[in-house]
């Protein structure tokens, strides 16, 4: 079923204390090295940027979303257009979801049975039955190089335990149908979610049911969903330990930098979340120690760039005080701080697989979270998940 | 800075050059601006518009949208240019677009009302220079009282003509006293068109200061941009011919405000050098892609724009414009642009206004080509023919193509209701 052609991933070098490793990850439309965020591009654009502009940023695959593509453009215009790839004019690697996150997050009239999800169409209210088979058939019309099966989405803080039992075992055999109705395994690889919320032996029981087909790679689903920082490290730490060390590790729906550092310690390889794009339309820009909400009266004659050490196109060229001057009236003002928060993102994972490769990773986590907390204030989730991997960043 | 300007029978060819922040840029005109918004090309960053335009361009600023920059630019020093992110690109500041469809409000006594993003400030001749001498544009338009209507009451056209002449002269005391504008030029505004008695006036007023001008501009043709639609071309003309009569030909003339191609080649024809780049953003921001024929060589099919938004363009994968060199069309179809337009997705202005100043600032490269070889009479002509062109009625209801009689009606009502407002 997995096809070397699809994906080939290579470790290239592991940290000696933390579980943190970079790699190489072979994809049909590029390479991508690893640890990687993925940037989401919902609907085939990332938020009023260009594909140059992308390119520029070092973005290496980005994300799209199938429910609202397979709605907008739909899977005929895709079809015509030969792909996601062609369609916006994206060389390098794509990732579609499998659209089962949108069930829960966008329609509450969602009806979840054995076959499928059925809800009423946002569009023009009818009655759509997304299955795994439609779900893999609207990805394969895309064309992304990594796609997801259609899992059963329960939400993080969901507490009844026969529910989640049900969707970690449907999840399981929606992978099979999923696998099963795949057209084009020489040229897409379908990850497998590994899902049961925050019950240990579930997970368990996913991750090794999943482990048994034969898949270029893995996510770890059903986290960062408002579930306490304590309840949710330990389930990835989990998820890294279960899944296969030679196949990529996808943490899905997690991209604030102090959780990018832990959880790339805790040995994930692949990463996406809106949170860049989407703060940045709310004019705040990302910093080390958190982001700047450059609306504040505070920037209005602020001479400095965002940050004087990055080197994206709008902190060589633009100052906070215009930037002030033009958030929340100007669109460039979003397309401005998208660049920077992007390149924040990729500038610190090329940092973190830098560390890794020169053999400095513990060091670097230490240095980070110093310049986070510079109080020393540290939460104890941060403590506990980095001791449990061998860095003890109480001591210098 | 200077003008230099070679006066043909039908247009003319002319150079703005020996600016003091860049003294290797030359600017030929005829040209349009770019419209900026707050100091930015709107929708466009500073790293994308350089991979639109690799040579300098003019940057139009209203001060509608740059009155905000005026705490982050003085605390800078350096002039709008610089604190916008543009430092290569030349600047020209005016008060206000006056295609912009804003309230008129009420006037005061030497004061303009500004309509900025935190509402109505109303300014005076010299709090414009003060701002002025803060943003340090390349060129500085007069402040006057000018977004106008021509079909406005005599009582109306007076005052305009009246506070904008009394308005001049304290720009002009200001200018020649202000160290930081000595490099810069002044143009005075023309105002009072809708009379041809007052815009002689104004002429003739505006000229009294002709030594410390590089030019003027004209304005009092339009208030809103929905008034500008209706106007016809032939007592625009009329306009046209008489201000060139009595302005000296070393002058640069302006003309702002969301004109027509036609409006456009027209006043290029009576000498005209400068337009405010109005028309490709307005058609951006109405989802219009601009496919300007400027190849009399080439026969015309189509109308000048297309509604991108209609559902027919959604399976099409050809570019806006066939042979276009802009970035969007070597890189994208008109489906994805359809798809970003009905997706509400930012990146579509950004690709339709890559493609319409692109397209737009062909035709001022064709117009300056055609003037030098003496055949502007036919590029004309070529440039009206498309607008008079009139998409099929049947592919949509509502898209109306832009020069739709229906259109011009609905237009011609509405402004007729507006000019009862403000006189």
């Amino acid at each position: 079923m997995a096809s070397a052609s699809a994906l080939q991933f290579n470790v290239e070098a592991e940290c000696s204390t933390t579980k943190a490793r970079t790699g190489l990850m072979k994809l049909p439309h590029y390479n991508v090295r690893t640890p990687v965020f993925m940037p989401v591009g919902t609907q085939g654009t990332m938020k009023g940027l260009l594909p140059e502009q992308l390119e520029d940023l070092d973005c290496e695959i980005i994300l799209g979303n199938t429910y609202h593509l397979g709605n907008r453009p739909g899977i005929n215009v895709l079809q015509k257009a030969g792909g996601l790839h062609n369609f916006m004019g994206w060389k390098r690697a794509l990732l579609t979801d499998s659209g089962g996150f949108q069930m829960v997050s966008l329609l509450k009239l969602a009806e979840i049975t054995e076959e499928g999800v059925k809800f009423r169409s946002p569009y023009d209210n009818s009655e759509i039955m997304l299955t795994p088979e439609k779900s893999i058939e609207i990805q394969n019309s895309i064309g992304a190089d990594i796609i997801m099966q259609l899992d059963d989405v329960v939400r993080t803080t969901f507490q009844d335990y026969d529910r989640i039992k049900e969707a970690t075992e449907r999840t399981s055999r929606w992978l099979d149908r999923c696998l099963k109705a795949h057209k084009r395994p020489f040229d897409q690889s379908i990850f497998p979610i590994v899902q049961g919320l925050l019950n240990k032996d579930l997970r368990i029981q996913s991750a090794t049911e999943h482990m048994t087909k034969q898949v270029n790679g893995f996510a770890i689903g059903g986290l960062s969903g408002g579930e306490a920082k304590d309840d949710f490290w330990p389930i990835v730490t989990l998820g890294t330990d279960l899944l296969h060390r030679d196949k990529p590790r996808y943490l899905m729906g997690v991209g604030v930098a102090i959780d990018l550092v832990i959880c790339v310690a805790l040995g994930v390889d692949m990463f996406d979340c809106v949170f860049p794009t989407r703060t940045a339309r709310f004019g705040c820009a990302l910093v080390t120690r958190g982001q700047l909400n450059l609306k504040q009266k505070q920037y209005e004659t602020d001479l400095n760039p965002i940050d004087k050490d990055c080197n994206c196109s709008t902190c060589k060229t633009y100052t906070r005080a215009y930037l002030h001057c033009v958030v929340s009236v100007e669109t460039v003002a979003c397309h401005l701080i998208s660049v920077h928060n992007i390149s924040f993102q990729m500038h610190l994972m090329k940092t973190m697989r830098d560390n890794i490769k020169n053999g400095t990773f513990p060091q670097y986590v230490k240095t980070f979270m110093k310049e986070v907390y510079n109080d020393g204030k540290y939460p104890t989730w941060i403590i506990k998940s980095l001791l449990s991997v061998g860095i003890n960043i109480l001591e210098n | 800075m200077r003008f230099t300007v070679e006066n043909s029978e039908s247009g003319r060819l002319g150079c703005l050059r020996d600016f003091e922040r860049s003294p290797y840029t030359s600017l030929e005109t005829p040209t349009s601006a770019l419209l900026a918004q707050a100091g930015s090309v709107v929708h466009l960053t500073a790293d994308v518009l350089a991979r639109v335009f690799k040579t300098p361009h003019l940057l139009w600023l209203p001060l509608t949208s740059c009155y905000q920059l005026e705490a982050g630019t003085k605390a800078q020093g350096d002039g709008i240019a610089k604190f916008s992110g543009l430092p290569q690109h030349i600047t020209c500041a005016t008060f206000q677009n006056i295609s912009d469809n804003l309230p008129t409000g009420h006037f005061e006594l030497d004061k303009v009302p500004l309509w900025t993003k935190n509402g109505k400030k109303m300014i005076t001749a010299e709090r414009y220079m003060e701002l002025m001498e803060i943003f340090k544009p390349d060129i500085i338009l007069a402040i006057a009282d000018g977004r106008i209507a021509l079909d406005e009451g005599p009582k109306r056209i007076f005052k305009s003509v009246e506070r904008t002449q009394k308005m001049l002269d304290i720009c002009v005391e200001k200018y020649k006293e202000s160290k930081a504008l000595h490099s810069s030029g002044l143009v005075g505004v023309i105002v009072g068109a809708g009379d041809l008695r007052r815009l002689e006036k104004s002429i003739k007023y505006t000229l009294k200061h002709k030594e410390n001008l590089i030019g003027i501009s004209l304005n009092g043709i339009g208030d809103c941009s929905d008034q500008i639609l209706t106007t016809p071309v032939k007592r625009l003309e009329d306009i046209f011919r008489t201000v060139a009569a009595l302005v000296p030909p070393e002058m640069l003339k302006i003309l702002e405000g969301c004109w027509y191609p036609n409006v456009i080649v027209t006043a290029i024809e009576h000498g005209w050098d400068v337009f405010d780049g109005s028309l490709p953003l307005k058609m951006t921001n109405m989802g219009y892609a601009l496919r300007l024929n400027c190849d009399i060589n080439k026969p015309i099919l189509s109308v000048y724009a297309l509604d991108m938004k209609l559902k027919r363009y959604n399976n099409t994968f050809t570019p806006l414009l066939k042979g276009c060199e802009c970035l969007t069309c070597k890189k994208h179809s008109r489906a994805y642009i359809h798809h970003l337009l009905v997706t509400k997705e930012m990146l579509a202005s950004v690709l339709l206004n890559i493609h319409n100043l692109h397209n737009f600032d062909q035709l001022f490269i064709k117009a300056r080509e055609h003037i030098a070889l003496k055949t502007f009479h036919l590029f004309k002509q070529h440039i009206i023919q498309q607008c008079l062109m009139i998409e099929p009625l049947e592919t949509s209801t509502t898209n109306q193509p832009v020069q739709s009689q229906q259109q011009q009606k609905k237009f011609c009502a509405k402004s007729l209701n507006n000019n009862t407002e403000g006189s």
